[in-house]
This record gives C-alpha cells, sequence and structure tokens, in this order.
C-alpha cells in the first residue's frame, strides 16, 4: 500500500457505500410502499435519535479500549428520574436531574474502571443490572407519565419547519462528537489511549482520567436517550432502553469503530445507526413476516460486519 | 359467583378439560372495568362480507412480541382477514419495548393501511404511539388492552382478549385437582407490571385462597426477570423438596421448574402452568411432574380482532371488550387442547406417546 493510502482505513467506509446500496435497493422495491416519502425517511431518523446518540458517546468508549454495557439501564433510570421530578417542578430541573444521574453514574463506572483498575465489561456489567433494578424499584414498575408539552416538544415530538426535534438532537450530538473526536487534544488522547495505552502514558498522558471521561460521555448520551424515549413517548417506563445495547453496538462496529480500541468513528456510527433503522424500516414495508424480517435483518448484519471488521492489511 | 353465558364450544370444553365440579370462574372484566361478551358473539352477515370485501382495505398487524401465543393470534387474523378479501400489507414484533411499538406504528402508516390491528405494549405510554394511525383515521382493533384516555367506538372499535381470570381460575382447579384438593404449593408469579400475567397470576391465587382451604401456599415466588427462572426455579425445589405442587406464570419458567424437579429427583411435585408448549406437554403425556397446562383459544382472539376490525370499517359499533375461552389441558386432552388453542395438531413427539 502506498503511503499516501496508508493513513486509510476502507474498512471506514465500507458502511457508507452499504448504507447507499441497501437504501437504492429499497427505494426501488419499495418505491409505491412510502418508503421514499418525506415523512417515512424522516420517521427513520427519528426512531433512530436515542441509539444515534448512545452511539456516539459508544465510539468514544470503544475507541479507549472500553466497553459500557449499562447504557441501556441509564436509559431508563434517567427517563423514570426526569418523569418523577416533572411531577412537582419545571422540566429543565428534571432535564438536570436526568442528565445529572446519568454523570454520577458515569463516574461511578469511571472511577471503578479508571482508579480501581478493575474491567469495564465487569464493572458496567455489575451496573447494568443494578441500575436495572433500581429502575424496576423507583416507580414499582409503573409507567410514569409526562404532561409537560414542552418538555415533550423540546425532547421528542416536537417539530421546528417540519423537521422533528429528535433529528436536532441527532445532528448536535453527532456533531460536537465527531468534533471532539477528531479535532480535538482530548479526542487524540482517547485514541493513543485505546491504540496503546502503555505508550499514551509514556507520553504524558493521564489514561485514567481519559478513562473516566469517556465513560462519563457514555453515560451522559444514554441519560440523553433516556430524556428522548421519555419526550417521545410523553412518559418513562422501566423496560425504555432494554433492548437498546445490541443494537447501539452493532450500529457504532458496522460503523467502522474497532471493538480493542484506537480506531472509531463518530460518523460511521451514525451511518451505522440509520442503517438498523433503515433495515428495520424496510423489511417491515417489504410486507415480511416478522421471522422473516429478523433473518434477513441477521443475514444483512452479518454481512455488514463482515466487511467493515476484514482486515485490510492481512 | 356471577356465571358467564357459554357458548356450545365452551361447554364441551369444560366437560371435556376437567370433569371437576368447580363453578364456572368470574368472568373477566376488561382493563377498564367493561364487561365480558363472549368473541364468538362477533360475526358478519353475508351483506357485511361483500361490502367488506368491495371496500378493497388493507391491514397492518402491530404486535407486542413474538410467541406460540402471538403467532396464533397473527395467524387467526391473517387467515380471517384473507377470508374477508382484506390484504395485510405489514406486520412487526415491539419484543416489549413501548418505543419500538412506537416506531412500528409510524412504518407501517407508509403503507396507509385501512386497519390496524396490535396489542399494546404499555397502555400508558400507547396514546402517543397510535397517534400517527388515529390522525389519518386508521380504524384500530386492540387485543389484551386499550390505549389510556382512548374512547371505544370513538378511537378503537373494541379490545378482544383471552379470559385471564378463567385461566387463572383453571390453573388453581387443576392444581387442586393434581394434588387431591389439599397440599402445600409453590406460587412462581410475574413480578412486573404486565396486564395479562398480572391478571392470570392474581385469579389462581384468589381461587387457591377463595376456593381450597385445605391447600396452602407455602411460597411465593416473584419472576422478574425471565432469564434468572432457572436460579429461582433451583433455589425453590431445592429449599421446599416437599412441595405438592408448582404454579409457574407461563410456560416458558415451568420449563425450568420441570428440569430443576428433574435435577433434584423429585417425581412428586405437581406442575401447572399456562400457554401450551411442546416440553411440558411431553413430561405430562409421560406421566411427568406436568399435571395440567391452561390454554386460551389464541387462535379465536385472531379471528376475533380480524371480524372486530371489518365490522369496524364499515362504521359499526360493536360491544367493548370480547374475550375467548380458556381451557385446562391434560394428559388426555392434548389433540383437542392444540387444536382449540392454536389451530394445529399437537406436535408428532406428542401424538406418539
Amino acid at each position: 500500500m502506498t503511503s499516501a493510502l496508508r493513513g486509510i482505513d476502507p474498512s471506514r467506509y465500507v458502511v457508507h457505500v452499504g448504507f447507499l446500496l441497501i437504501f437504492a435497493l429499497f427505494a426501488v422495491v419499495l418505491k409505491d410502499d412510502g418508503f421514499l416519502t418525506s415523512t417515512n425517511l424522516l420517521n427513520i431518523a427519528q426512531q433512530t435519535a436515542p441509539v444515534t446518540v448512545m452511539a456516539v458517546g459508544m465510539v468514544f468508549v470503544f475507541t479507549a479500549g472500553e466497553i459500557d454495557l449499562s447504557i441501556g439501564s441509564v436509559v431508563a433510570i434517567s427517563a423514570l428520574i426526569a418523569a418523577t421530578v416533572m411531577r412537582e417542578y419545571a422540566w429543565p430541573l428534571a432535564v438536570v436531574a436526568g442528565l445529572g444521574t446519568g454523570i454520577g453514574i458515569g463516574l461511578l463506572n469511571g472511577a471503578l474502571v479508571a482508579y480501581a483498575r478493575l474491567p469495564s465489561f465487569l464493572v458496567t456489567l455489575a451496573t447494568m443490572g443494578l441500575l436495572a433494578g433500581v429502575a424496576r424499584w423507583l416507580t414499582n414498575l409503573q409507567s410514569v407519565p409526562i404532561t409537560q408539552n414542552l418538555f415533550n416538544n423540546l425532547f421528542g415530538a416536537g417539530r421546528l419547519a417540519g423537521i422533528p426535534s429528535l433529528v436536532f438532537w441527532t445532528v448536535a450530538v453527532v456533531g460536537i462528537g465527531h468534533f471532539i473526536h477528531r479535532e480535538t487534544r482530548f479526542g487524540a488522547h482517547v485514541h493513543a489511549t485505546g491504540d496503546n495505552a502503555r505508550a499514551a502514558r509514556a507520553i504524558g498522558i493521564r489514561i485514567e482520567q481519559v478513562r473516566l471521561a469517556v465513560l462519563v460521555i457514555s453515560a451522559t448520551t444514554a441519560a440523553l436517550a433516556g430524556l428522548l424515549y421519555a419526550g417521545r413517548l410523553h412518559g418513562a417506563r422501566y423496560t425504555l432502553g432494554e433492548t437498546d445495547l445490541l443494537t447501539v453496538i452493532a450500529a457504532v462496529i458496522v460503523g467502522g469503530t474497532h471493538l480493542n480500541g484506537g480506531i472509531g468513528t463518530v460518523t460511521g456510527a451514525l451511518i451505522g445507526s440509520l442503517l438498523m433503522g433503515m433495515l428495520n424500516n424496510g423489511l417491515i414495508l417489504m410486507g415480511l413476516s416478522v421471522s422473516e424480517q429478523m433473518m434477513v435483518r441477521g443475514l444483512i448484519i452479518l454481512a455488514a460486519v463482515a466487511l467493515t471488521l476484514r482486515e485490510p492489511n492481512r | 359467583m356471577q356465571r358467564r353465558s357459554l357458548g356450545p364450544l365452551a361447554l364441551a370444553a369444560l366437560l371435556a378439560a376437567s370433569g371437576s365440579s368447580q363453578a364456572a370462574p368470574k368472568p373477566t372484566s376488561g382493563p377498564h372495568g367493561e364487561a365480558a361478551t363472549p368473541a364468538a358473539q362477533l360475526t358478519l352477515t353475508p351483506e357485511q362480507e361483500a361490502a367488506v370485501r368491495a371496500g378493497g382495505f388493507t391491514a397492518a398487524l402491530v404486535w407486542h412480541t413474538s410467541s406460540d401465543y402471538t403467532t396464533a393470534v397473527n395467524a387467526g387474523a391473517m387467515d380471517e382477514l384473507q377470508r374477508l378479501g382484506i390484504e395485510v400489507v405489514a406486520q412487526t414484533d415491539a419484543g416489549f419495548d413501548a418505543a419500538k411499538q412506537m416506531s412500528d406504528v409510524e412504518t407501517v402508516m407508509a403503507k396507509q393501511p385501512s386497519l390496524i390491528l396490535s396489542l399494546p405494549v404499555d397502555p400508558e405510554t400507547a396514546p402517543e404511539a397510535y397517534a400517527p394511525a388515529q390522525a389519518a383515521g386508521t380504524t384500530l382493533v386492540f387485543v389484551d388492552n386499550s390505549p389510556k384516555g382512548y374512547v371505544q367506538g370513538k378511537d378503537y372499535v373494541t379490545v378482544v382478549s383471552d379470559d385471564l381470570a378463567q385461566m387463572g381460575a383453571k390453573a388453581g382447579q387443576a392444581m387442586a385437582q393434581a394434588i387431591g384438593g389439599k397440599g402445600k404449593i409453590g406460587y412462581v408469579f410475574h413480578d412486573a407490571d404486565f396486564y395479562v400475567t398480572n391478571q392470570r397470576d392474581h385469579a389462581f391465587r384468589q381461587t387457591i385462597l377463595g376456593e381450597y382451604p385445605d391447600i396452602t401456599i407455602a411460597v411465593e415466588q416473584g419472576l422478574a426477570d425471565p432469564a434468572r427462572a432457572e436460579d429461582i426455579a433451583n433455589a425453590l425445589v431445592t429449599k421446599h423438596p416437599d412441595l405438592d405442587g408448582i404454579y409457574a406464570t407461563w410456560a416458558e419458567p415451568a420449563e425450568l421448574v420441570l428440569a430443576a424437579l428433574r435435577n433434584a429427583g423429585n417425581t412428586h411435585t405437581k406442575i401447572v402452568t399456562l400457554d401450551l408448549s411442546e416440553t411440558l406437554a411431553l413430561d405430562m403425556v409421560q406421566g411427568g411432574n406436568v399435571a395440567a397446562i391452561v390454554a386460551d383459544e389464541a387462535y379465536a382472539i385472531g379471528v376475533g380482532v380480524a371480524r372486530a376490525g371489518a365490522l369496524g370499517l364499515l362504521g359499526q359499533t360493536v360491544e367493548p371488550f370480547y374475550v375467548v375461552d380458556a381451557l385446562a389441558v391434560t394428559s388426555d386432552t392434548v389433540r383437542d387442547g392444540w387444536n382449540r388453542s392454536l389451530h394445529r395438531d399437537p406436535p408428532a413427539s406428542l401424538l406418539e406417546q
């Protein structure tokens, strides 16, 4: 490979091509089934918003060579806390409480990983279970409705100039995430820590701080995803986010981020997340039975992962 | 106790299923206290059927999860919709996730179905989930539950459900019969906010407590996470080897209770559970621990929602809440039970016994 190409990891762009191919396929096959209508395309964008937001956080975690399994539980707990606070207080306080919950959990995860030197897989596996229990106990399994419409519009159901507010959140989080990940000193430290922690430490990077920070980012994005779900559904429930972990991981990995650290892309994760949403949408519109949808989705994801994760230099 | 009006089919079922002398259980009321009407009363006249066929209607099936039950409901709905000339344009499975179900409704609306048949995952947040369908004037019919605040006859056609209280009560009666009307039992209930299992569990417990003074519920064990059912079953069987019977809230945890009993070499503790399962039925026909499996006429639920939907499309009003019957399947009634519940013969393994 020439030196000019060495900096380019082709696996990062496979998802873009795959996305376009599948989009084109659906566009042709489903042209009479509403797939290409602006409503349907906006639906895909807003349905994937919470997963995309979490995927941005997970890119940081993976790039630093860690993993965060607790995000699904953080979604439920922050949504429930925000919804409960909103019963008595104005929504801005609820937003602070919800996001604060995420930050607090991120600090706990991060401290155990960075300073107690426990593996992130086990720490976040434990907090996932712990927090799922707390979420169930908090409201005794009851859903908590949210009646503050400004919150619901801002975080979920609202639109500005015909664009759903969830799309604005996606753009904002992906934009900020991409900038921090690619353009800042901190982003470089995250890459260095995941690539080779010992070397990163040797050149003066405080890898403990990096590990703490990525887990705080991840939990905060999960808390924001919880608020987005709550706004969208006009309420919170202990099952929110329960099934999202694997979708988020799949979106991030299909997007070209490596599980073992050092390589990651926020825009790839966005494409990965949209790909997952588009598959769900298109396969339903094809009129397939639920079993057929699952099989086809599994095969497509397998193909995407196989292409994305193939080591180019081997 | 109020006796519900039973169709000839249901009466035959009662006779076939038990031979027990207990009174018919108290009928289920709807999620908002609606009186129950037998789903067999949902019928269309030939003129109505012709009008539906001429209408060129389409339907989307928006389910809460995938299971044997959903498969049977789905099959009943598909068959009846096809018979009525209504084309099914989409099917979805929310995996018990309210947010996913909301996305599913949005997605199927791209195909502009005339009719949506659905089981709402979470009634509290469901009004938002079905809002796009309601805004588009799509006719809605629900299984088991309706979105909070929705008005029957205006926002949706009706709710069709299994008779949850009857299922729980029949499980109680089957348990009493299996252990000879007296003894100590374990009660493994679903410890989650899910209307269906909650109602059934409650009815079982009430039946035992109310009708069988010689049976004591020696241990009550909540099951929150089905993935942990095996641990719970093992602990229960180890700690209480002398139980005469164990009630398990549905088939999957019951299979794990059965595995735990087998591991412990326990042949005397009887299992009663709900929802048909080949593993459990095989043990039952081989004379193992499983004494009875209570099932609902799931296929008939699908037929019922499809008919209610067709009537709704014609602008007809119907009763607010319909139920199908429940049946206790024992080793003698496996073939009949499978056919009435799932509309197919039992797996070959059960017929070979």
